[in-house]
């Protein structure tokens, strides 16, 4: 029974955006530079309200930033 | 090794209480056969906290010249508490281990008449010990969040 895990393409959107330091993100989603890397590096999921200032800052839904990996135990849940 | 601000912060306020208590537990260890907290001992409890005062501040302050200061985020707040979390046990079972302490050692009194070994010097240090730790345990258990992360 593994949890499921929260991967993102952060570092690609901020890529295709003029390639967008991840200071300007954290400024522009009201965290700190360290908070966008961990989330980046899938150390932290951040709250809803985050993910979604997040998505705003790239235009895009929220399932194009943040996507959800079922893990063991939600297999059978569907 | 790349260190946020918070774990700067965090590990002058580790360092300081380390230093300073750490002295401070030395001297305790010196004058455990002391009765009383007496007047030699409360000036020396509070040469202790003004001293962890006064590091903290001049720390605060360079680092805040030194590095840039960054207010708390979601991440942060959410480490403290999981920091507080752990400390909180340590303290409540620090403070039930000194609560069991005085009441056998009084049971024991009562049934045999012999010298008192919890002391109100060592029970007042026994408090503080654990407050000590509590906050010690906060700071690693931060330090600890912000290397692995929060998954």
């Amino acid at each position: 029974m593994t949890k499921g895990r929260i991967r993102n393409n952060i570092r690609r959107l901020r890529f295709d955006r003029s390639e967008m330091t991840q200071q300007e993100l954290a400024e522009k989603v009201g965290v700190t530079r360290q908070t966008v890397i961990a989330i980046e590096g899938d150390k932290y999921s951040p709250s809803l309200e985050v993910a979604f200032r997040i998505a705003r800052v790239f235009a895009a839904p929220l399932e194009e930033v943040f996507q959800y990996e079922a893990g063991d135990s939600d297999a059978g849940a569907a | 090794m790349d260190l946020s601000y918070q774990e700067k912060s965090i590990l002058g306020s580790l360092l300081a209480m380390v230093v300073v208590y750490g002295y401070y537990f030395a001297s305790v260890l010196r004058d455990l056969g002391r009765p009383e907290f007496d007047g030699g001992s409360i000036g020396r409890l509070v040469l202790a906290v003004i001293a962890i005062i006064v590091i903290e501040i001049a720390y605060q302050i360079v680092l805040a010249i030194e590095s840039k200061a960054e207010p708390k985020d979601e991440r942060d707040i959410l480490i403290e508490c999981k920091a507080y979390r752990n400390a909180y046990f340590l303290l409540a079972t620090g403070a039930a281990l000194v609560i069991a302490c005085v009441i056998v050692a009084a049971l024991a009194r009562d049934a045999a008449p012999t010298r008192i070994i919890v002391t109100p010097f060592l029970t007042v240090n026994l408090v503080l010990l654990a407050m000590v730790l509590a906050e010690l345990v906060k700071f690693l258990t931060q330090l600890f969040y912000y290397r692995r992360g929060l998954r």
